[in-house]
């Protein structure tokens, strides 16, 4: 306690209190923080100190609180766990701890609290007790978690509209692609009523009028049947049937099926192991190498190979389809799998462009994934689906 | 009343109702010819004048607007009247914009596509 001071040094105003000023303004410190619980813990975690920042927080008067044991802080579920005294012997160890957490006023009612305890030691190490320090977050929590909620809610409106969006535009092209067909239906068979009008109705417009009247009916009905194809993917959302399916059967099944239409005259060649089993949707999965196959014949014209291979990897399967056909430009590159898209150079192909969108969705749906590149030496094209072996 | 005799461009990317609206039209006594997109249609342009031109909105490699443009450059086929023909939903905004005569939406009539033309080559433009 010094009592030399310099004379020009003003005391305290209870200068006849007992304690140093440098304690002193400690302790005038400590009772003005009103944002922060102050106070120390016994070595066995009893209450020794308080100040009003820990009254304001936690509701208990300073004599209703030294003495007792400051695991009353914690849920009931903490206690039964042991939490407070995990801490303390955390902090012991450490030296220090951290916790964020629900703590429990007085009244009963919760908190979101930041807490740090803080072992105290003397010179010899010998451990004192701790100080604890706490903070009331709930305000905080409570706006992070509103900002959680509208963030939550934002995201699922916007993909609600995405998806709004999306549905509208697949209408309004699909609508767009079918009138075409029926516009050409509707005209051939009426010009065939015209020409037999104008007596010109002979054996050849007869077969060419039928012609064009079955070409769009073909077309019309692969474009409803494409379009259920999508209807059902999206309805399948919900529930797959998954089973271990052995790829390579699969393809050389597909294969086998588009020899026997071309009258066993074999462009596909299949290079695999003997066996890659994934779990999968085995009729989902037929119709993405149909597809892929059907693609890779329709647009290589003449007789190059298709060459198809099947690589089994730990974790996956990967199924390329090599073809030496018209191959892919950038444009076409970079719509290759939206709905209706079709390449600028395959004007001469029959299809809706609906063929490409279905295959990548039901690739994804496995969890797999389906990309797309130029051929060797620019040569066609390959597509290459790899597909995870677990169910995703 | 009806025309004959004239001479009908017809730009279509579907190569089945190209070849019907281009029996069509020679059904009814004119000569036609077929392209299957803007840049066809162009080749056609040189050198031969139509009375009209049944145009596609959508077609790969040349759509009708960037034919439109192109033509009005070259300033070929001026006095040709045009006749849009679509499947989309506002081919209002789209005749307008390519400045053409008249529209049919698809799917259509062959009674309309008939009395559409021979309104248009009836009344040439001027």
């Amino acid at each position: 306690m010094p009592v030399d001071q310099e004379p020009d040094t003003p005391l305290p105003a209870s200068d006849a209190a007992p304690k140093p000023p440098g304690e002193e303004a400690f302790r005038l410190l400590v009772d003005a923080v009103q944002d922060y619980a102050i106070f120390l813990l016994g070595r066995d975690g009893q209450v020794l100190t308080w100040n009003p920042g820990a009254q304001r927080a936690k509701g208990y008067a300073a004599s209703e609180i030294i003495g007792r044991h400051f695991s009353v802080f914690y849920t009931p579920e903490e206690r039964e766990a042991g939490r407070p005294g995990q801490l303390l012997d955390r902090a012991a160890e450490e030296g220090r701890v951290e916790d964020e957490g629900w703590r429990v006023r007085k009244d009963g009612t919760r908190f979101w609290a930041d807490v740090i305890l803080t072992a105290l030691r003397d010179a010899n190490g010998t451990l004192y007790g701790f100080a604890k320090i706490t903070r009331d977050l709930t305000e905080r929590r409570q706006a992070e978690e509103q900002l959680r909620t509208l963030s939550i809610e934002q995201h699922a409106r916007a993909a609600a509209e995405e998806s709004l969006k999306v549905r509208d535009r697949f209408l309004s092209v699909a609508s767009h692609e079918l009138k075409t067909p029926v516009a050409t239906l509707q005209l051939a068979a009426e010009s065939l009523l015209r020409a037999r009008e104008l007596g010109r109705l002979d054996d050849a417009r007869l077969e060419t009028g039928l012609a064009r009247i079955l070409k769009s009916t073909g077309r019309l009905g692969a474009l409803v049947s494409e379009l259920l194809d999508v209807s059902l993917l999206s309805a399948e959302r919900q529930h797959q049937e998954r089973e271990a399916t052995d790829v390579v059967a699969l393809v050389r099944e597909v294969a086998a099926r588009f020899d026997d239409v071309m009258d066993g005259d074999s462009r596909i060649r299949v290079d695999a192991p003997p066996d890659a089993v994934v779990m999968a949707d085995a009729s989902r999965l037929d119709q993405v190498f149909t597809n892929l196959i059907d693609n890779a014949l329709k647009y290589s014209p003449g007789n190059e190979p298709i060459e198809v291979h099947v690589t089994d990897e730990p974790e996956l399967v990967t199924v390329s389809v090599a073809d030496r056909g018209i191959g892919l430009d950038a444009a076409t590159e970079a719509r290759l799998f939206e709905a209706f898209s079709r390449g600028d150079n395959a004007a001469h192909v029959p299809g809706l462009g609906l063929g490409l969108f279905i295959t990548q969705q039901i690739v994804e749906r496995h969890g797999g994934r389906i990309e797309a590149q130029r051929g060797p030496g620019a040569v066609g094209s390959v597509f290459c689906v790899s597909l995870p072996k677990g169910a995703a | 009343m009806t025309t004959e005799g004239k001479r009908i461009l017809v730009v279509e990317d579907d190569v089945t109702l190209r070849e019907t609206l281009t029996e069509v039209f020679l059904d009814e006594g004119h000569e036609v010819r077929a392209a299957a997109h803007g840049s066809e249609a162009l080749d056609h342009l040189d050198g031969w004048e139509p009375d009209l031109i049944v145009l596609d909105l959508m077609m790969p490699t040349m759509d009708a607007f960037a034919f439109r443009a192109r033509q009005r450059e070259l300033g070929v086929a001026a006095d040709a009247r045009t006749v849009v023909i679509s499947a989309a939903r506002d081919l209002g905004s789209a005749v307008e914009i390519l400045e053409a005569d008249s529209w049919i939406a698809k799917p259509f009539l062959l009674a309309e596509v008939v009395e559409v033309v021979d309104r248009l080559l009836a009344s040439p433009e001027g």
